[in-house]
């Protein structure tokens, strides 16, 4: 096959096993909310009907017409195919919970303010993480060292949710610092003033630290025993006596080394998102992890498949980069896979 | 006679671990005149690669010199700093080839660029003349000029080794160090990478090799000079003929007729393994460090440890066989 590049060939089966995998994916996303005891409308209805009083065939008119509106009538194998043939036509349902809103418009407004709280803070916490993690491989038996490890340890023992709550007790209730809950004043509209840009990086701090601090903490362990065995390579040794200066020798090692902690960043993309859930849920954050939890809690179907569609749709898109990445990077891989 | 290009002067360097000191290098002369081929042998664990690194000023903890000299030119290269000796010695005046030449460089980056981060530390060369040095250097060798060009996996184990000392010599040193530079190559590969090193040292690109190996076939070819090392010890040195054709020390002996050798006794004796193994450098054995493998050991080497004597103008061995001769 002289004519199709090979590096065409690696992306096309990557992609392959992606798209394979998403639909195994939408089996399960499908089959889980559904295994999981109760009734979304009546939990709805009970919600509404709590509050307004109404005679009991109105009730069930209600509670039929919705049941019909969602599908939730039909067999199991007619509402999956119904879910699969909206999902090819782009359409992610309607929300139950948040009945008439539509999922994919819920999504949007709430995914921008998670995907800003997270992806800084992932790629702070990374940058930092191997850049302290790398510090104290190169001062190996030194008193850098010796300090900076049990605070890793610590560190990346710490359970981010805790932490949260420390922080939200000492800085925002008791000291008054930083405010308690939302991502901007309930007074305000967003807008891109100034004043508006200054109040949301004020609700915006202690979320973003509640994530980063735990998180630098495993990734600088990961990196620091990563150096250290690449700093015992014998190309560290002939480099040193080419008369290489420790900078130049450092930069080697350090790109060496960060390869398999860039696996690391785009796996953490996609686990973070639970973490994410019990940070937004603490500081009242309306990004998608708290959205998660209304429609976990109200059993939302099409809501909770919606939202899931999209996490695992990042992290699936994360993976493929990571691959092409990885070839660019190291040209081992890229002979190996790619060819050259 | 001339001064020697490197002279190491007694010279002792210990590992210092909890465990104990692990004395490497344990009063060590050594001479590498100009114009020379010394060869350095002894088992593996015998301290010839620290004795290496101690001649390349190359000490970090927890190896340490305790004592001794090292003269490059007349200049003590222990008494500069290690970064003086980064940048006007590695590279410039000394070169050294490492023992796996198959991870010496680093995989993910074109040896090219290796070399202009090398070359531009000693020398204030823009990268264009350092791809033209190199490749002028490279065709000098008989060697592919694109090699330069591609990763290190792209390359074959003898081609690595070759371009290696290639582009650990493109400075002219004056002394090339390489620790056992052909132990992982096949024979034919060896002989190219043999060859290719006194072709260098005929043109004046170096002027001394000093060759650390355990295969004493290869130093057969090569060397011009010979010291033999045990346990942390020089026991024997000399012109390379003397060491091959007569040696003295009964470890030299034991080394060569572990070997196959083209003389016919060789044939006749088949091949003889020396009995044990190499002595614990923490805790040495009392006496001669030699003397519970020696097939010829007597009550005073068990005592006392045999000095290395002089025995002729070039030659020294320390064996009391050897003292009592010169003592009567």
């Amino acid at each position: 096959m002289p004519s199709i590049s090979p590096f065409i060939i690696y992306i096309l089966r990557k992609g392959l096993f992606i798209v394979a995998t998403f639909f195994a994916f939408l089996l399960v996303i499908f089959a889980l909310p559904r295994a999981i005891p109760g009734n979304p409308v009546a939990a709805l209805l009970a919600q509404i009907f709590q509050q307004a009083q109404a005679n009991p065939d109105t009730v069930k008119a209600v509670y039929r017409k919705f049941m019909e509106e969602f599908g939730l009538y039909k067999p199991i194998h007619e509402q999956l195919f119904d879910f699969l043939s909206r999902l090819m036509a782009g359409d992610l349902g309607t929300s139950i919970a948040f009945y008439p809103r539509k999922v994919a418009d819920l999504v949007a407004s709430y995914l921008p303010w998670t995907l800003g709280l997270l992806i800084p803070a992932i790629l702070v916490a990374w940058a930092l993480g191997n850049l302290l993690g790398a510090w104290a491989a190169y001062r190996r038996r030194t008193r850098v060292d010796n300090a900076l490890l049990p605070v890793f340890l610590v560190l990346s023992q710490v359970p981010y949710y805790w932490l949260a709550m420390i922080l939200l007790y000492t800085l925002a209730v008791t000291a008054r610092v930083f405010p308690v809950a939302g991502a901007y004043p309930p007074a305000m509209q967003p807008s891109f003033t100034p004043a508006f840009i200054l109040a949301m990086l004020h609700h915006y701090t202690l979320p973003f630290l509640s994530i980063v601090i735990v998180a630098i903490g495993g990734w600088a362990i990961g990196m620091r025993v990563l150096v250290i065995y690449e700093l015992r390579s014998d190309y560290v040794e002939y480099s040193e006596l080419l008369g290489l200066s420790d900078k130049k020798i450092l930069g080697y090692v350090f790109r060496n080394s960060i390869l398999p902690q860039i696996t690391g960043l785009a796996l953490s993309m996609g686990t973070v998102m639970g973490g994410a859930l019990i940070t937004e849920l603490v500081f009242s954050y309306p990004g998608t992890g708290y959205l998660l939890f209304r429609a976990l809690s109200t059993l939302d179907y099409p809501l909770i498949q919606g939202t899931f569609i999209i996490l695992v749709s990042t992290l699936l898109a994360a993976n493929l980069i990571v691959d092409i990445l990885y070839a660019y990077i190291d040209p081992r891989i890229r002979v190996s896979y790619v060819g050259d | 006679m001339s001064e020697p290009l490197l002279l190491g002067l007694g010279l002792r360097a210990s590992y210092v671990l909890r465990l104990g000191e692990v004395r490497a290098v344990d009063g060590v002369d050594i001479e590498v005149p100009r114009d020379a081929v010394v060869g350095l042998a002894g088992e593996s664990g015998c301290g010839k690669s620290t004795l290496v690194n101690v001649l390349l000023a190359n000490v970090r903890p927890p190896l340490r010199v305790k004592s001794g000299k090292i003269l490059l030119d007349g200049v003590d290269l222990l008494q500069m700093s290690r970064e003086e000796v980064r940048k006007k010695i590695w590279g410039v005046k000394v070169s050294y080839v490492p023992q796996s030449a198959l991870n010496a460089l680093n995989p993910t980056k074109r040896i090219i660029e290796l070399v202009k981060d090398a070359i531009t530390q000693h020398t204030p060369a823009t990268d264009q003349e350092v791809v033209s040095l190199c490749k002028r250097r490279l065709e000098e060798l008989n060697l592919p000029t694109d090699s330069i060009h591609k990763y290190p996996h792209e390359l074959s184990g003898g081609m690595r080794q070759r371009v290696i000392i290639a582009i650990s010599t493109l400075l002219n040193p004056r002394l090339l160090v390489v620790d056992e530079p052909t132990s992982a190559l096949d024979v034919s590969t060896q002989k190219q990478v043999l060859k290719m090193m006194l072709d260098m040292k005929r043109n004046r690109i170096i002027d001394s090799i000093l060759f650390v190996t355990h295969e004493l076939p290869v130093l057969r070819q090569v060397a011009s000079h010979v010291y033999i090392m045990y346990a942390g010890k020089i026991v024997e040195y000399g012109p390379a003929d003397y060491i091959f054709y007569s040696p003295l020390h009964p470890y030299t002996k034991a080394l060569m007729y572990s070997v196959m050798t083209p003389e016919p006794e060789s044939r006749e004796r088949g091949l003889v393994t020396i009995p044990g193994e190499p002595p614990s450098l923490i805790i040495p054995p009392q006496g001669c460090r030699f003397h519970p493998r020696c097939p010829y050991v007597m009550d005073i080497c068990r005592n006392s440890e045999p000095r290395l004597v002089p025995i002729s103008e070039e030659r020294g061995v320390a064996c009391f066989l050897h003292h009592s001769e010169v003592a009567s």
